[in-house]
């Protein structure tokens, strides 16, 4: 069964536990990486990675779809065109970063392709809308932090 | 509470002091120097000092001295110029900053104390950078350093060691050899100065220069250890408890260079900034075959980056026969952090500038060389915390161009070294020690400054933040009371 048939014969509560479940595979992969990690200072940025996806994965278990209707920031696409690291346990803060920003652009094209495949149904349209929404959010602050530390072009 | 002003020497009637132009300190023409390595700059004369001198409106605030992140006592020196006690004056600035010949040329004074001078708000501020070089190199041309005229107390019986000779270490080191300390300064290259002697090229900043500071240093009392990397060769635990030191300070600097990771950073030809300008400024490849470093001579090169680094890099390269040494800029113009002197300097040697154009990928031959660089147009966007409109790539804006060489100058991080040898010393996710202000860091005795606790600085910042620490580490080494705020 695919994801856009799994998703129709679905309940909104449904869809919410699966987007769930999304947020804490990202949480065990970060505690995965923040075990393996070698420098404190990967320890302490895929530790800050576990607590954003936390934050988010409780702000899903209060949903409200009216809650959820800003618009997206600009997107900056500063790590669409770098290499994506491969996980391990010498990753650098900046490697952090890129990983988790592809990640996020990732999970954010597959759930504009469910609000564009739902777009018939109002509810399941927006509800995919503000979570691609929400992901490049978090995408675009990953990104706001690579520039600030990694492109100081001095 | 109000500052008592120094003695007046300037002769000159306020009015008339409105009306004397900034004094153009001489230079290289743009096309000899563009072909050698010797100092652009050639420094003001005389002559030109004390007009410059007597341009100061001597105003009961001082806003200069706020500007300065040492608060060198600008009024003061510069009346002693205006007296010609050019010794003098360079002993004035001596009480608050002990490098004035190196931040006399390197210091961004047009964003610091110059900034703030009050003639600068109707007409252009007084050339306090340009007066510091002048009293500084002649000091060091007709006196004797400082050493001789200052006179140290008797040995304190403690022991300092300072990990890293650039320009925190250095001002830490002058600071406590004052004090009856015994300083020592490691250094782990084989010249001292850090990020003078391997970033800045020689055309901005003569290594005569830093090796008579060196010396003054030297003749002071402190010792200076070359070839010593803290971390490999003793670690700070062994300096401590084997080698007796009371106190440690950690002026590595920010040292590691930072990649783009896009694909073919790795290709030949790809260089850092740092391992360019480490080869030029430091190893003397500009001079192969004498000195015995190898650096490629390249025909198009370019330089990704908009700071000074990336333009001393862009620079050297031009110097080394490049046909066209352009910068390659992610933003514009206005958005780029270098000083506003570099850039037009480069510009008038022939510097190409490719604004608001982002490098994706570098393609090389068959045999690893790099042989293109294909890049993004990039448009100005919305703005981002500080104002600055952020730049985002256009929509098929894509094209590559020919390059035989690349120069990565995006920016330093610390080298992780003291980190992985010493994890009693906290580091943040960034990798730079975590320090209170005064340099204190999770580990008693040791304190830290400049950029390898702030990220990549100036170097007066990195003075300052010496300067601070050697405050708490005679407060401590006469108390031997570790207190963290």
């Amino acid at each position: 069964m695919s994801l856009h048939e799994k998703i129709s014969s679905m309940s909104m509560n449904e869809i919410v536990e699966l987007c769930i479940d999304q947020e804490q595979q990202a949480i065990d992969l970060y505690v995965m990486a923040r075990d393996q990690a070698k420098d404190e200072s990967a320890v302490l940025k895929f530790q800050e990675l576990v607590d954003m996806e936390t934050a988010h994965k409780v702000a899903l278990k209060k949903f409200e779809l009216e809650h959820y209707m800003d618009l997206p920031p600009a997107n900056l696409k500063i790590t669409d065109y770098l290499m994506e690291p491969v996980l391990s346990e010498n990753l650098s803060t900046q490697e952090i970063l890129i990983l988790a920003a592809k990640r996020e652009d990732k999970t954010a094209k597959m759930y504009q392709d469910l609000a564009d495949h739902f777009s018939m149904d109002k509810k399941l349209n927006t509800f995919f809308q503000m979570m691609a929404d929400e992901e490049l959010r978090h995408k675009h602050d990953l990104e706001t932090e690579y520039e600030k530390e990694f492109l100081q072009e001095g | 509470m109000e500052r008592e002003r120094p003695q007046s020497f300037n002769t000159v009637p306020m009015k008339e002091r409105l009306t004397i132009p900034r004094q153009d300190m001489p230079e290289q023409d743009a096309d000899q120097r563009s072909a050698n390595f010797l100092e652009v700059n050639l420094g003001l004369t005389p002559e030109q000092a004390v007009i410059e001198a007597q341009r100061c409106i001597e105003c009961k605030k001082p806003t200069c001295m706020d500007g300065c992140p040492v608060s060198i006592k600008i009024p003061d020196f510069i009346q002693l110029i205006c007296n010609e006690d050019f010794i003098g004056a360079a002993k004035k600035i001596k009480e608050d900053n002990s490098l004035p010949a190196i931040c006399g040329r390197v210091c961004p004074q047009e964003t610091q104390c110059e900034e703030v001078c009050v003639m600068g708000r109707r007409f252009e501020p007084v050339a306090i950078g340009r007066l510091e070089r002048f009293v500084a190199d002649y000091s060091l041309k007709h006196g004797n350093g400082s050493a001789e005229q200052t006179k140290l107390p008797a040995p304190s019986g403690n022991k300092v060691a300072i990990v890293g000779s650039g320009p925190a270490g250095l001002a830490v080191a002058s600071d406590l050899i004052k004090e009856g300390h015994e300083v020592t300064v490691f250094e782990a290259l084989h010249e001292f100065g850090g990020v003078l002697v391997y970033g800045i090229p020689e055309f901005r900043l003569p290594k005569l220069i830093l090796r008579q500071e060196v010396a003054t240093l030297e003749a002071m009392g402190v010792k200076f250890v070359k070839n010593f990397i803290v971390g490999r060769t003793m670690t700070i635990q062994e300096l401590m408890s084997e080698e007796g030191f009371d106190a440690v300070f950690l002026g590595l600097g920010a040292g590691l260079p930072r990649f783009m990771n896009i694909p073919g950073e790795n290709l030949n030809g790809v260089y850092s900034a740092n391992e360019f300008l480490t080869r030029s400024n430091l190893m003397r490849g500009y001079e192969f075959p004498e000195w015995d470093t190898p650096l490629y001579r390249a025909k198009r090169a370019i330089i990704v980056g908009g700071g000074n680094t990336a333009m001393d890099a862009v620079r050297t390269a031009k110097r080394l026969g490049a046909d066209e040494a352009a910068i390659v800029y992610r933003r514009s113009e206005e958005e780029m952090p270098a000083r506003n002197e570099e850039i037009h300097h480069a510009k008038e040697e022939g510097v190409k500038f490719m604004n608001l154009v982002n490098p994706i990928e570098f393609i090389g031959d068959d045999e690893g060389n790099v042989i293109a660089a294909k890049c993004l147009r990039m448009e100005l966007g919305e703005p981002d915390d500080s104002g600055r409109r952020r730049p985002v790539p256009m929509e098929g804006s894509e094209f590559t161009m020919e390059v035989d060489m690349v120069v990565i100058a995006v920016g330093n991080g610390s080298n992780p070294l003291i980190a992985q040898t010493t994890p009693e010393i906290s580091t943040n996710k960034w990798g730079n020690i975590v320090a209170d202000e005064d340099g204190r860091t999770s580990m008693e005795g040791v304190f830290a400054g400049g950029d390898i606790v702030s990220g990549g600085a100036t170097v007066i910042l990195a003075m300052g933040a010496g300067r601070k620490s050697a405050i708490a580490i005679n407060e401590y080494l006469k108390s031997k009371v570790w207190s963290v705020a």
